[in-house]
């Protein structure tokens, strides 16, 4: 092996090496967003920007994933206004600080099945209902957020991730089971649904006692006033 | 005929169907299993070292040190992002989600019998719905992919030569969305008890 050659190869490899660490630890740059939502062109920038900066605060912010459905959103045929109104229901979440993993991969999935956008923008606009009503649900059964690292005052006081992560579930359980054509006076078939849902994610993404709290607290029938709220 | 009758007739008929596809049916999982762990490539340690170690005229010793300073090199990087991330965790564009490789991801073995397709892909939540490609390398119509994915819940459909389909016989549930149906697997955790 060539000596020089050697050393040439394994500067290149720290390089690279040196490059994805600092891209990888930058993240998405605001500046990304301002450049995409220009591209739309969306009538209200600043509005969407300072959305996405307080999304940004969020430790489990999906930002890349909300670059990739504002990109594919920009990409399509139709005008800024349609554009717009699709992307509306998911700023709307993150100003209303919700987690909004779940409004923006079913963007990218409608848009990748080809769906037309106002239809893909009704189903945001229900599943944004959802995760308001299923929060506030949540609030009124006692259970809450505290910011990570807050002393728990409470045992159903929840770390903010956490809780995020119940309130996905939870309101996607009833987005889908309506999509599917589930009535929502069925309460019982809509608590089975979130039973199964959050048992099976119990020990991966969810804490035991969180679930269990959940499904202690939580009746058929507020399953069925969340979905209703949704529907009406 | 009276409709109870015809009923009758059905239930009978696809009783039978049933029995039959049935036994067709019996064995295929553990054959497919079977190639799918014949194709798989073994990876040997002790082959890897002997070659890394082996006396040859490039100077296989070199080689190795350039392998072990890149590893220590990745370590350093790894802890300094680390660092900067604990350290400042509401820093806009730092995302604290648990990174991909190394939160307990398992490989999720992705299966589709397609006999005539000429391109097989599977798009899902875990790729945001971009495709990746399934491979039949020994062309006998099974469709194969591997990806690795942290604990959760996944919806997907597989793309067979442009289209979708969404009702994978492996999955553990479906959904209806935008009135299609999507396959759901869900990787560690509970049983849905």
């Amino acid at each position: 092996m060539n000596p020089q050659g050697g050393r040439s190869r394994f500067a290149l490899v720290i390089l690279v090496l040196a490059c994805l660490g600092l891209s990888a630890a930058a993240g998405v740059p605001i500046s990304a967003f301002e450049e995409a939502f220009r591209a739309i062109p969306v009538s209200d920038p600043h509005r969407f920007v300072a959305a996405v900066e307080l999304g940004l605060t969020q430790t489990d912010f999906p930002a890349t994933e909300v670059l990739q459905l504002t990109g594919r959103v920009s990409a399509t045929m139709y005008t800024a206004q349609e554009k717009e109104a699709l992307l509306l229901p998911v700023i709307a979440a993150m100003e209303d600080g919700l987690p909004v993993d779940g409004l923006v991969t079913k963007g990218l999935e409608g848009l990748a099945r080809g769906i037309p956008v106002p239809q893909i923008e009704q189903s945001l606009r229900q599943r944004r209902v959802l995760l308001i009503e299923t929060r506030d649900l949540l609030y009124a059964l006692g259970i809450f957020s505290v910011a990570p690292g807050s002393p728990q005052s409470v045992p159903t006081a929840i770390p903010t991730p956490r809780f995020n992560l119940l309130v996905t579930h939870v309101s996607d359980t009833i987005a889908d089971y309506l999509e599917g054509g589930g009535s929502p006076f069925e309460g019982q078939a809509l608590y089975q649904e979130v039973r199964f849902r959050l048992t099976s994610l119990e020990g991966a993404t969810l804490k035991a006692e969180d679930v269990d709290l959940v499904l202690k607290r939580i009746e058929p029938s507020d399953l069925t006033r969340v979905a209703l709220a949704a529907v009406t | 005929m009276k409709p109870n009758e015809i009923d009758d007739i059905l239930r009978d008929t696809l009783r039978q169907e049933v029995a039959e596809t049935a036994g067709a049916l019996s064995g295929l999982e553990e054959q497919i299993l079977g190639e799918l762990d014949e194709r798989r490539p073994r990876l040997r340690v002790s082959d890897w070292l002997r070659q890394m170690l082996a006396p040859t005229r490039g100077g296989r010793i070199g080689q190795l040190s350039v392998v072990g300073a890149t590893a220590a090199i990745c370590l350093l990087i790894g802890f300094f992002v680390a660092q900067q991330v604990a350290s400042d965790g509401n820093a806009p564009g730092i995302r604290l989600t648990p990174s991909r490789a190394t939160d307990g991801s398992q490989e999720v073995l992705f299966v589709l019998p397609a006999l005539d397709a000429t391109d097989v892909s599977v798009v899902g939540n875990f790729n945001s719905w971009e495709p990746t490609a399934l491979s039949d390398e020994d062309n006998d119509g099974i469709w194969t992919a591997s990806i690795p994915l942290p604990p959760g819940r996944y919806e997907y459909a597989f793309v067979i030569d442009g289209r979708w389909w969404g009702q994978d016989p492996l999955a553990d549930g479906y959904v209806q969305s935008f009135g299609e149906y999507s396959s759901v697997r869900y990787v560690g955790g509970g049983d849905g008890a």
